[in-house]
């Protein structure tokens, strides 16, 4: 669906399914008068959204601030790791090991372990998105450095390419594609994360908005958080999508 | 590929590590409010431990009941989307980006809808496992080749017959994964779900260790989870084994 480019049709068959939804949830919360805390209005929502924009834009930027560089740091240690491992064989036995042990556990059982760790400023978030985004780079960079056939690297060797040769010239390209698949999971699941962990506690961001709102039993700021959040998502996504397009023309 | 095999099992890799623990700790003198010593945290286990049980029992079956019916609803929606094509065009890509919106924020939401039960969790769990279990049938459904397709229809196979012998078996490897995370992402949402409020749950506990700064209580409770995932995933393997043999790689 992606690769093979979004033809207009595509996009139209979009709206009109946005559009559906959207008019059916405005009538349908209209219609049988659902009172707000069980189901508030789009308009409501919407109109809620711009109320509070200062507010709710703060918290979205702090929200996207700490999810972009736990996702930075976390698809660096990722691919990092990846790396040395295969640089370094005899690692594996080591790092892989750790690495399983700590992906068995939901990463959301770390939140707060995490929170008195770092506590409650933006440290303890960046934790959680980085955590959550590394080890699935970590994997599928793994996979996609060790996919080059032995035959070519036999090839490469014997016109003197060294190991970093090897590396950049051959096994980094391979593995490009799956670090994007790693990417674009780790991102999801690191937005996920934060707003999670400042559910528990936070000086700011979207999850604290979610979480006073909710204790102020003011689900109509609830809801705006969330659909404001899914936007922010929603626009990473598609940055990353396009720097993927540009990156790997060659797919 | 013995030492790989060895790497892979789980029973000497949790001997090891649990060794490290034991040794690392009072070698490199780690405060207890970062990683307390094993022996800390398996005596906390068991001053515990009819609450760990409880616990863990609870947030199983929350799982487990909102997965089984998130794969159910799931699997019958990606069968739904890859029958109508208008479907698939107007609501999948909204799926595709609901799965990265962070749903559990609607946790406080769903506990109004279902009230304070084992229901609203069982709800966040399925609506989580949900998603990537009807996307995931849909692209396996979309894999089947169109040579093979059109060869069962010259030979004037019904479209029932189509579905299950060739399009189903051919999804079947791609709908696994989903499940797989799916079954990952609803005992997320269980242990999320619980935080809304609840007296029971490996969730609930979480919290309370979190609240009163046990680390120790913390450590048994991530392990716990762990335990419970490896459990978890554990059975999906076995079941993927032994029923689908046959791989799409």
């Amino acid at each position: 669906m992606v690769a093979g480019g979004v033809t207009w049709r595509d996009r139209l068959a979009v709206v009109i399914g946005l559009a559906t939804l959207f008019i059916v949830w405005q009538a349908a919360t209209m219609l049988f008068a659902v009172p707000d805390y069980i189901l508030p209005r789009p308009l409501d929502i919407a109109w809620a959204i711009v109320e509070r924009r200062e507010q709710i834009w703060r918290a979205l930027l702090f929200t996207l601030a700490e999810t972009g560089a736990g996702f930075a740091i976390g698809a660096l240690i990722g691919i990092g790791l990846a790396v040395c491992l295969v640089l370094i064989p005899p690692c594996e036995a080591v790092v892989m090991p750790l690495a399983v042990a700590i992906n068995a556990v939901p990463s959301v059982a770390f939140v707060p372990l995490a929170l008195i760790w770092f506590g409650l400023g933006m440290g303890s978030k960046i934790a959680m998105a980085v955590l959550a985004i590394a080890f699935i780079v970590l994997l599928n960079a793994l996979s996609g450095l060790k996919k080059p056939e032995q035959g070519h690297i036999d090839l490469m060797r014997s016109f003197g390419a060294g190991r970093f040769g090897i590396l950049w010239r051959l096994r980094l390209p391979a593995a490009m594609p799956s670090i994007v698949t790693g990417l674009r999971v780790g991102l999801g699941r690191s937005t996920i994360a934060v707003i999670v962990a400042e559910m528990l506690g936070a000086y700011d961001g979207i999850g604290q908005i979610v979480y006073q709102s909710t204790a102020q039993v003011d689900y109509l700021s609830v809801w705006a958080a969330v659909l404001t959040a899914m936007l922010g998502s929603l626009a990473l996504y598609g940055c990353l999508v396009a720097i993927d397009r540009k990156l790997i023309w060659w797919r | 590929m013995k030492r790989d095999a060895l790497l892979r099992s789980p029973l000497p890799m949790l001997v090891v590590l649990a060794l490290a623990w034991w040794l690392v700790v009072p070698a490199l003198k780690i405060e207890a409010r970062y990683l307390p010593p094993l022996g800390a945290v398996i005596a906390d286990a068991r001053s515990v431990w009819p609450d760990l049980l409880a616990g863990f029992w609870r947030t199983l079956l929350e799982t487990v009941i909102g997965f089984f019916i998130g794969a159910a609803l799931g699997i019958a929606a990606g069968i739904g989307f890859a029958q109508w094509r208008w479907l698939e065009r107007g609501v999948f890509p909204i799926f595709v980006a609901l799965q990265s919106v962070p749903v559990i924020a609607f946790g406080a939401i769903v506990v109004i809808w279902f009230g304070n039960t084992l229901a609203s969790k069982v709800v966040i769990a399925l609506y989580l496992a949900f998603f990537p279990i009807a996307v995931n049938t849909l692209r396996g459904l979309q894999e089947a080749d169109p040579q093979r397709m059109a060869l069962m229809r010259s030979f004037g196979a019904s479209s029932r017959q189509m579905f299950l012998k060739l399009s189903l078996p051919t999804a079947l490897p791609t709908i696994m994964i989903g499940l797989k995370i799916g079954l990952s992402l609803a005992l997320a949402g269980a242990i999320v779900g619980e935080w809304f409020g609840d007296t029971v749950g490996l969730g609930v506990m979480l919290l309370q260790a979190l609240y009163f700064e046990q680390v120790p209580r913390l450590w048994v409770l991530i392990l716990t989870c762990g335990g419970l995932g490896t459990l978890l995933y554990g059975g999906a393997g076995l079941i993927e084994r032994r029923f689908i043999w046959w791989r799409a790689e």
